[in-house]
């Protein structure tokens, strides 16, 4: 990453307003990540350990207006787009007050009013969805634009290619990205694809794509702008490849025995959090008494979220029942409401 | 659409002169064409059912256009794609073991209606709703004079028919209405029969029905019933024992009664009454009955004209056993008799049957050696 | 544009009924759009949507790549967005390749998360065309059994026109399955005016006493059939078109069934699993005191459907099979 490009590129704001969440990232996980250990959550606990500079580094670079569709590492993209640590934490628990109100679990939380398509299971599932929200853009003519990915597993799936294909046919403003952590589960790349890179898929589709360092929130950013430019522009849609590593297993239930220590090992030296740090220090933007008052700060709000969680009610077992329909009331309207960035 | 002339292109169906799912032969007239150039009926191509009509009266199409379906399958197989229930519900059902179905049942519990009194036109003779509904409409005709006498009047009191009442004046009258009833009288000595109570705490009238089982081994036909077919004899001796009730009559029954000891037998008919007096007998256990046993006797009565429970021939009705003087072998003695009185089906049995029968109840009252057969 | 009123008669087939109401939804509403294989310069396997890309444009007619689940994802995400996609299945058959989009994301995405998907799949489906295993299915099945999803089957021009338009302005996801034996066979003048057809009632085609047929889609028109040879016989039937087979319109089967004491379930799908089973159960739980006889189904054979004439005439129920039931179960 050079230096000046940051400089020129990236507001000092900016750039500080992507470390705190990144702590606010690493901090919700640590704290899901102990609740796991504690059994008070249940059900699958994925997290984004080692991943975060990715969902921080395009979620900042979004506009108000624009649409997500995340992977379910992209815990920064949620809390930047506005679901608080609270929601979150109340998402894990289970309880009312959760995005999906207890309908859903974990990763699974999506709000239209803050331009999130809710996370589906089945990988790839909401690339042709993320197209489709793009073709309404264009059909209307909005300047709005979708950013949507997968994991590099979910690049196996045929609805990954029928989006990417879709998408590019009818130049759809719309950047779609893999985050190559190098294990689909236990399945390494090698068995996953006989390419070494999956920014190669982007060529057959006739869309430019980027391989880019995914542990560097400067680099995320910039590329995602570069995309989201692109798009916003009529050019199309583009296919982003952040390579980065999963630190944790692939949910909280996994020793990840399959990863070799030593590979973990060097991926620890460009743990997200301390890439951003260098990069702070370098520019001058930041010291160490800095980070350690953003850390605290990031976990006072988790705590406070996880008051708010713990506070809040669980659902009642015939809440179960509702909401299987729709009502003309539940339909979004064109002009989407979703929270600038903090 | 056949090709009726080189130059014609189309035809219009004038007529189907067979209906849809109507049988035809071969070469039978199938339908009337009209084209420009001529008017004719057209002489089916197959035998079989005509089972789809494609092109309706008055339609115009071109030649070659597909008019029909004839299909040659049996109708069996069509029948058999249908659904396995078709097989099944084509036997007969079994006489004396119907099942009713749900809605007849219901209907029967709304409007009060013996189930047996309804003659059945479903398959197999069952009973189907509307069989249920005719029956109700010609009860309901049938009854409306007399029981509907209006308002109740200066001294008088309406007290309304409760099922249990209505349902007995319809077995009555029916019972009355079917069978050609004869009654015949005899009496019995009770005093082997007394002598061996003595010390046991048994009524009469498992001796009784003792009596009269082992009395249709010798009259198998007084245990049957009337049916279309002929006399139908009942290879099983269930006993029918009525039952008084504070509000009615019930006729629970002893299933194989024959094959009960005289303990057995005693036990059984105390806890049928008893929970016939508590309204908690199954079912089951007030039907198929194939003779029934009155005790009249127990208020004083001596001689009785019971009604027969139908479809059975006959029914025994016991007086109270009462101490009088006999003139037994030139001499008076002072011994337990009883009157007994049998109701039966002229139609099915004739006097002289009646009285052997009864004859032989009275001997086996008489003559048995209790402490050997009990 | 084809006019979609033949002037002659007045009467508009039940394919041109499905015409009719897209043009005027399309009209009505700038929300909707429509998107499938070949619906824009080719008009549609069916043509159904001829003249409608010169109508109304490239970005309303969209062609899409022969790509099931990926243009269905599309029209959720459109959906969701606040427009009104249409989805043409070129066949229902094909709808399978779009399974996996319609059960777990559209008809979950209300539920999970409060995302309406206000969508309509079009499912040309059912046999009697000699379309073989792949072109001739009956797929409702598969969704019956999915919550979130509505699906309708109409059988008449009137309830295809109505019901399409009821599909369109509904906030949910619709499958609509029209068939296509029925589109150029059933003809009917309709209302000059706008109008709908509500989704989740059933219509009672032909009132009767004795036996109850409930059924649905080509099917209704072989109970008709089959009512009308009856008739000569003393045997009435009663023919509810169910129209909406989610959610089930339970009360009309109901007051059906409790009127005539006796049911035939009549459906083209096989006949495992399908539609026909459940209003059986239903019947069976809620009707059990009201029936004289037993539930009786009239379905397709457990198998695929078969291509060549004798076997898929074979397959197909027939006329004559509702006749055989109707009358075993009046003789019962």
């Amino acid at each position: 990453m050079d230096l000046a490009d940051v400089t020129s590129e990236i507001k000092r704001g900016d750039l500080l307003h992507m470390y705190y969440y990144l702590r606010l990232t690493r901090a919700v996980e640590d704290r899901i990540t102990a609740l796991y250990r504690q059994g008070r959550i249940v059900g699958g606990c994925y997290t984004s350990h080692g991943m975060e500079a990715i969902a921080v580094g395009y979620a900042s670079a979004l506009e108000r207006d624009d649409v997500i569709a995340p992977f379910h590492r992209d815990m920064g993209a949620f809390l930047i787009r506005g679901i608080t640590p609270g929601e979150v934490l109340a998402q894990y628990l289970g309880k009312r007050t959760g995005p999906t109100k207890g309908k859903d679990g974990n990763v699974h939380m999506g709000d239209l009013k803050r331009g999130i398509i809710g996370f589906v299971s089945h990988l790839a599932d909401n690339l042709p969805v993320a197209a489709g929200a793009a073709l309404a853009f264009k059909i209307r003519g909005e300047s709005r634009i979708v950013f949507a990915g997968t994991g590099d597993g979910g690049t196996s799936r045929g609805d990954f290619h029928e989006a990417m294909n879709f998408a590019a046919v009818r130049k759809l403003p719309v950047v779609f990205f893999c985050n190559n952590n190098q294990y689909a589960y236990s399945t390494p790349i090698r068995y996953q694809m006989a390419i070494s890179d999956v920014v190669e898929r982007a060529k057959a589709y006739g869309m430019p794509g980027e391989i880019v360092d995914g542990n560097d929130v400067a680099a995320v950013y910039l590329a995602a702008k570069r995309g989201i430019k692109h798009a916003r522009a009529g050019g199309g849609p583009t296919f982003l490849e952040f390579k980065t590593m999963r630190m944790h297993g692939h949910s909280e239930h996994d020793p990840a025995k399959y990863v070799p220590r030593e590979l973990l090992e060097e991926w620890k030296k460009r743990d997200p959090i301390l890439t951003a740090e260098r990069l702070l220090m370098e520019l001058g933007y930041g010291d160490e008494t800095y980070f350690q008052e953003v850390g605290e700060r990031a976990k006072k709000e988790v705590e406070a979220g996880l008051e708010f969680a713990e506070k809040s009610p669980l659902p009642e077992g015939p809440e179960a029942l509702e909401g299987v329909f729709a009502t003309e009331a539940d339909v979004c309207h064109p002009t989407v409401q979703s929270r600038s960035a903090a | 659409m056949p090709q009726l002339g080189e130059s014609i292109a189309e035809g219009t169906v004038v007529k189907w002169l067979i209906p849809l799912g109507g049988a035809i032969e071969k070469d039978q007239s199938l339908l009337e064409v009209e084209t420009e150039k001529v008017d004719l009926e057209v002489p089916s191509p197959a035998s079989g059912v005509l089972n789809q009509i494609l092109v309706k009266e008055g339609e115009t199409v071109a030649v070659g256009t597909l008019l029909a379906r004839i299909d040659s399958a049996p109708p069996s197989e069509v029948v058999n794609r249908v659904g396995g229930v078709v097989v099944r519900q084509l036997e007969p059902a079994t006489p004396g073991e119907e099942h009713h179905s749900p809605a007849v049942r219901q209907l029967a519990r709304e409007h009060g209606v013996d189930l047996t009194q309804v003659r059945g036109t479903g398959a197999g003779g069952r009973v189907t709703k509307k069989d249920v509904l005719e029956f109700v409409a010609r009860s309901a005709d049938a009854g409306k004079a007399p029981v509907t006498g209006g308002e109740a009047s200066m001294g008088e009191e309406i007290r309304p028919l409760t099922q249990m009442r209505k349902t007995i004046a319809d077995r009555m009258l029916k019972s009355r209405q079917t069978s050609a009833h004869v009654s015949t009288f005899f009496e019995a000595d009770f005093s082997g029969i007394a002598a061996y109570r003595a010390g046991r705490n048994l009524t009469y009238l498992p001796f009784v029905v003792r009596a009269v089982t082992r009395a249709m081994r010798d009259f198998p036909i007084v245990n049957s019933a009337w049916g279309d077919q002929g006399i139908v004899i009942k290879k099983d001796l269930h006993i029918g024992i009525a039952t008084a009730l504070e509000e009615g009559l019930l006729v629970p029954v002893v299933r194989h009664a024959d094959r009960k000891g005289l303990a057995q037998l005693a036990k059984e008919i105390a806890d049928l009454a008893d929970r016939a007096r508590s309204k908690k007998l199954s079912p089951d256990e007030v039907q198929g009955g194939t003779f029934t046993i009155t005790n009249h006797g127990g208020f004083g009565s001596l001689f009785s004209t019971p009604i027969i429970h139908q479809p059975q021939i006959a029914i025994l009705g016991v007086g109270a056993v009462q101490k009088r003087a006999v003139v037994i072998n030139e001499a008076i003695a002072i011994r337990p008799m009883a009157y007994l009185s049998l109701s039966f089906d002229h139609r099915v049995i004739d006097g002289a049957t009646a009285d052997q029968f009864m004859a032989k109840v009275k001997h086996y009252l008489e003559q048995s050696h209790w402490e050997q057969i009990s | 544009m084809t006019t979609a009123t033949s002037p002659a008669t007045g009467e508009v087939t039940y394919l041109e009924a499905i015409s009719q109401a897209l043009d005027e939804e399309m009209t009505r509403d700038e929300r909707v759009f429509l998107l499938g294989e070949d619906i824009g310069f080719y008009g549609g396997a069916f043509k159904i949507t001829e003249g409608f890309l010169d109508k109304y444009g490239e970005w309303r007619i969209l062609d899409t790549p022969l790509a099931e689940s990926g243009f269905v994802g599309a029209a959720i995400g459109a959906a969701m967005m606040g427009l009104r996609p249409v989805v043409e299945m070129q066949f229902a058959d094909f709808i399978s390749c779009a399974f996996d989009q319609i059960t777990e994301v559209a008809a979950k995405n209300y539920y999970r998360w409060g995302a309406a998907v206000p969508m309509v799949i079009r499912a040309p489906f059912g046999g009697g065309v000699h379309g073989g295993p792949f072109h001739s299915e009956c797929p409702e099945g598969w969704f019956f059994h999915s919550p979130g999803l509505k699906l309708v089957a109409p059988s008449t021009p009137y309830d295809a026109k109505g019901l399409l338009k009821a599909a369109i302005r509904d906030p949910n996801p619709v499958i609509y399955f029209e068939h296509k034996f029925l589109y150029r066979r059933i003809k009917a003048t309709l209302p000059k005016d706008d109008f709908i057809v509500p989704i989740g009632k059933a219509d009672v085609k032909r009132p009767g006493n004795d036996i109850s047929v409930i059924t649905y889609g080509a099917m209704v028109h072989l109970a008709l059939e089959a009512a009308q040879m009856l008739a000569k016989d003393g045997i009435d039937l009663e023919v509810v078109d169910l129209r909406t087979l989610a959610p089930l319109d339970k009360e009309a089967i109901y007051e059906s069934v409790r009127k005539t004491s006796k049911a035939i379930v009549l459906h083209e799908d096989n006949k495992t699993g399908g539609v026909g089973a459940e209003v059986a159960a239903l019947l069976a739980e809620e009707c059990f005191d009201s029936l004289d006889g037993p539930i009786m189904r009239i379905a397709a054979p457990d198998t695929p459907v078969p291509f060549s004439t004798p076997l898929e005439e074979f397959f197909l129920p027939k006329t004559a099979d509702v006749v055989a039931a109707a009358r075993t179960l009046a003789a019962y």
